[in-house]
This record gives structure tokens, sequence and C-alpha cells, in this order.
């Protein structure tokens, strides 16, 4: 099983500016979202669901995942949807449904509204790693050796909530247990809700830390999706460490009144700047 | 005399026939594995049990990630530590998500008595009743912690089982047959009924046997099965009563006490109606086990107090 897409170059890179696109329509249209985190993501999930993750869609729509994905950082949720939409699994008319009573698009991820591509219900934070060893954990233990590439489980995390000890805990254990075929995916904004995370609560050194903890540790610019599927099919699974890879974004990235600005973490574009970040995402 | 047996010897038989019998179960521990008593399994399915240390909330997440796989998985601590250290991921990843764990929770109440309210959990079965698709059970005995193991086993999604580490007499022979959301009525008597909570059914037991003696018949109910409870069968034991006594090692919030209260109330059911458990808004004491009972007046002495007022009306 492969990935159905395998874009790559241009036509992947026009696959983040489009879901970046979606999202500054749907998060107008909702009047609220995390905007800044869902452009962050774009490339990271561009990456993924358009090269990387190894799946099939089935005539009936379902699909079946050799690789699985969890969105750690669940209120990026705008940018997951936006992501399906860019698939074709969400019409357009249905992004308009973000955040209305009972419809299937929660403000964070949750699997029973899409049972078919959404792994687990997150929101809290520090939650996705854990459950993404766990699951890692059994992808390997069901394995029928000799496998060539074992299942993957991917896991894209925010960077202030590495502030949460239970990542930590994780951690140790995906070392511990030799969680090759797990990869977390740090979106490096650096920012958190109230400010920069240096100025909160310094993560930093990332690399170090994760290194000490017994991780493959990886840096790349995690708004280049090229280079982000490069390095994530460049690495070792069988060298029986646990990966990280620390994507470097912007926040808000694409949008030039977006980016890097901290109160752009949960405000939606009014119609002017709508307009305007449209024809930004239309012309980069 | 009844036998005395411990829970956990009666879970871990149920989990390694389970598991000889071709069920995928995994079993979590958080460096609890003597708490847990699980040497038995782990003798015998070595790579069945997965040690995280002691980090409860990655034991939990993990779990979840497990069952998202496929397994089956038990996890198996201190329920101080469950439900208090990993509170948010039984919540979310376990409960919320729905994903096929079964939490055992060892140790409940306070049977850790002298090592104090660190270590005592007179909440679990508060805290589980606010989590949405979860099924909540409190055995009473090894033939009915056996079962009901079995049956988590058996159903998708979320179970919360309470557990202990001392020995309780086993009130239930071979023919039991646990049944979800069924009230378990060990004495049919009349007049009053006493509605026990798992740790302290056999307090209840040895407290009727003494009033029979003395020629009252109480009633005697085992709530094993809180959720699913059948309410309306819960309701008719209630109605043929003049006086119901709720026993429960676990805080007058939130416990059978308190679904007691509520039952009757929305039933409209007029009944004298006594709760005895730990006071609400209060840390239990500590000291000994049966020293807190007696305290609490939820030891058999307590108990058939209470029974004797409440029929003295």
């Amino acid at each position: 099983m492969d990935n159905p897409f395998k874009q790559s170059g241009q036509s992947l890179h026009r696959r983040a500016q489009e879901i970046r696109k979606k999202i500054c329509i749907m998060n107008a249209a909702a009047k609220s979202g995390h905007t800044g985190g869902d452009m962050s993501e774009a490339d990271i999930l561009a990456a993924l669901y358009f090269h990387v993750l190894r799946y099939s869609v089935r005539a009936d729509g379902s699909v079946g995942w050799q690789d699985q994905f969890i969105l750690s950082k669940g209120h990026g949720v705008g940018g997951l949807y936006c992501c399906f939409a860019e698939l074709g699994w969400l019409d357009d008319a249905e992004l308009k449904t973000y955040l209305r009573d009972d419809s299937r698009l929660p403000g964070h991820p949750v699997r029973q509204k899409m049972p078919a591509w959404i792994t687990v219900n997150t929101g809290g934070l520090g939650h996705g790693l854990p459950i993404a060893a766990g699951l890692a954990l059994a992808r390997r233990r069901r394995a029928a050796p000799p496998q060539d590439v074992p299942a993957r489980v991917f896991v894209l995390t925010g960077d202030g909530e590495l502030e949460e000890g239970s990542n930590w805990e994780a951690a140790m254990a995906a070392a511990h247990f030799g969680l090759a075929n797990l990869v977390v995916i740090v979106d490096r904004n650096r920012l958190q809700l109230a400010d920069f995370t240096h100025n909160i609560m310094d993560v930093d050194p990332l690399d170090r830390k994760f290194h000490a903890f017994g991780f493959d540790v990886h840096d790349t610019n995690g708004n280049d999706a090229d280079a982000i599927w490069k390095l994530i099919e460049s690495l070792d699974y069988a060298n029986g460490k646990p990966k990280v890879v620390i994507a470097h974004t912007i926040k808000g990235r694409g949008v030039s009144f977006m980016e890097n600005v901290p109160a752009w973490h949960h405000k939606f574009p009014d119609e002017a700047q709508l307009k305007q970040a449209l024809t930004e995402l239309d012309h980069a | 005399m009844r036998d005395l047996a411990d829970l956990r010897d009666g879970a871990v038989s149920a989990l390694s026939r389970l598991t000889a019998a071709g069920q995928d179960i995994v079993v979590m521990v958080a460096d609890s594995t003597s708490t847990s008593k699980i040497a038995a399994f782990l003798d015998a399915y070595p790579d069945r049990v997965i040690n995280v240390g002691i980090a409860e909330q990655n034991m939990v997440g993990m779990a979840a990630g497990l069952a998202l796989g496929g397994h089956i998985v038990f996890t198996a601590n201190a329920a101080p530590f469950l439900v208090g250290r990993a509170n948010e991921q039984v919540k979310n990843d376990v409960c919320y998500s729905a994903t096929n764990v079964k939490m055992l929770g060892l140790n409940a109440g306070v049977a850790y008595g002298p090592l104090a309210s660190t270590h005592h959990a007179i909440d679990d079965i508060s805290i589980m009743s606010g989590f949405g698709n979860v099924q909540i059970f409190a055995p009473c005995d090894d033939v009915e912690v056996a079962q009901i193991v079995a049956y988590a086993a058996s159903v998708d999604g979320p179970v919360y089982i309470r557990l202990d580490n001392a020995k309780f007499p086993v009130v239930h022979d071979a023919h039991y047959r646990f049944r979800p959301g069924r009230p378990d009525v060990l004495i049919d008597g009349r007049e009053v009924a006493v509605i026990a909570l798992g740790s302290v059914v056999g307090e209840a037991l040895d407290a009727c046997e003494r009033l029979q003696q003395e020629g009252a018949n109480p009633t005697l109910v085992n709530l094993s099965s809180l959720r699913p409870l059948d309410q309306d069968e819960l309701a008719r034991i209630v109605a043929d009563h003049d006086a119901v006594v709720t026993v429960e090692e676990h805080s007058l919030h939130g416990g059978i006490g308190a679904t007691l209260a509520l039952l009757m109330a929305r039933r409209q059911l007029h009944r004298r109606l006594t709760t005895l458990g730990i006071t609400e808004g209060e840390f239990a004491r500590y000291g000994t086990r049966q020293g807190i009972r007696r305290h609490y007046r939820i030891d058999a002495d307590g108990i058939a107090h209470a029974v004797r007022a409440a029929l003295a009306g």
C-alpha cells in the first residue's frame, strides 16, 4: 500500500495553499477558529496526506489505513477538515458548518463524527503522543515479520503543547519500547495562546531534550512540504528509535498580516481580510 | 464460615482463561505488578503485560492507543492514581473516544487505610459516573469479578471495575450468573432493604445474619452493576420495603446512597433512607481499615445498628 497521490513540488505546494484558502474561508464563515495554528500546519498536513501516509480509499468511501495519523494539537482541527476537503472527502459547503450545532465539524476532532478519518478525540493537550505510542506499539505487535516498512504512526503536536508533562512520560516510554515506527512532528511555530513560547515557558533546547530522551531527532522547514516528505522518507525505521521531526513553521503562514502575530491564534478574518488573504495565497 | 478470596485472584485468573481461549488481551501496569497480583498472568504471557513505570497518564494514553490498534486492553493500577492522576486521559482517551479499555481500579475505597488520603479512592465511582460511555462495576467476591472481567472483555468500549486488595467472603456459588444492570439480591427479606457496594457487601452480610438471629429478616442487595443499572428493578425492590439502608466505602457524594436518593425522589418512593458511607466534603480518616469502617458505621456493627433504627422507625 502506498500514498494514493505521491505529489511533490509545485502541485504539492498548491495543495497546501488551497488548504490555507479553505481555512480562511471556513473560519471567516464560522466567525471563529484557530486560524494561526491551522495555517502553520498546512504544509505538514499536505505532505502527510498527499505524499507520506499509506492508505487506500475504498469504493464506498471508507479508508484503509496502513499508516495512521493523530492530531495531538486538536485545536488545529480546522486545518485537518480543510485537508479532508482538499482530498475530496468533505465538500466546501460542509466546511461552512464548522462549529455549527450538531454538525460533523466540531472545534476539536471527534472520531464518532468521522469514524473513517479521525483516529481519536483530542483537544486536551499532551494526549496525542501517549496514544500514538500505544498505537505504534500495537502496530509493531501486529506486524508479521519479515516486513519491509512497518506500519507507521504519525502524531502532530504543537510546541507550546510540549509544556505538558504527559508528553515526556510518553517520550520516555517510546524510547524504552524502541518504537521506531513512531514519528512525532512538532509544529514549531514558537507561539502559544498568550505569547511566544520562550516568554511563557521555554521549551528549548527541544532537539537536545528529545535526544536525551532517546529519540532520533531531525529539524526541517515545516512550511516546505517537499522538505517534510523528503525527510520523513529518509528516516531509518529499523534503528530502534522513535523519531521526532521539529518542523519550524510560522504561525499564520501564508498571509502577511497573520504571520507571527499572537492575536491570530484564535481570530477569524473579516471580509476585507479574507479577500486580501485569498489574493496572497493565490500568488505565493 | 464462608471462604475468603482476593478479588484480584478472580480477575487475574479470568484474564488468563480469556487469553488462553484466544482473546487478544494486553494488561498495562504502572509499576503495579504486585498491586495487581498479575504474576500468574505475567508468567504465562510475558509479552502481554506492558509496564510503563510510574506514569499513570501515559499508561492510560497508551492503553487507548493499544486498543485503537486492536487489542483488548486492561489497565491495572491503584484506583486513586487511575482516577486522580490520569483523570483527563480516562475522560478523553478512553471514555470520550470510546476506546476498548477496561480499567481495574485496585485497592479502592480505604483499602490503603493507614497510608492515608493520598492513597484512598473514595471518589472513584463518583468521578467515573461523571463520564459518558463507561460501564461501571463493583464486584463483591471473586466469583463475580471473574464474570465481570469476562463480560468486560466481551463488550466493545470503556469499562471501570472497582477492585480491592483484601480477602472478601465468597457469597456466590458456582451457579451465580452476573447480569449487567441487575441488582443482585443476596437475601430476599422484608421491611428493610440493605443495599451495599462491593467491598462492604461482606460487612452487610454479617450484619444481616446477626439481625436474622434477632428475628429480623432484612433484604440484602449487592449493587455490583452501577452502569448499566436496571432502575425499574431497583425501584421495585425499594417499593417492596419500608426502609432502605445504603452502605458504601465511598464518599456519600456521588456514591450509591446518592443514586438511591435520586431514584427515590424521581419516582416519588416515600421510604425512609439511611445512607452509610464516608461523610461528604471530607477526606476519610486514616488508620486501620476496620477502624475507618467502624468510624463511618460501615462495618457490620454500624450496619446492624442502622437497620435496627430503621426497623424502629
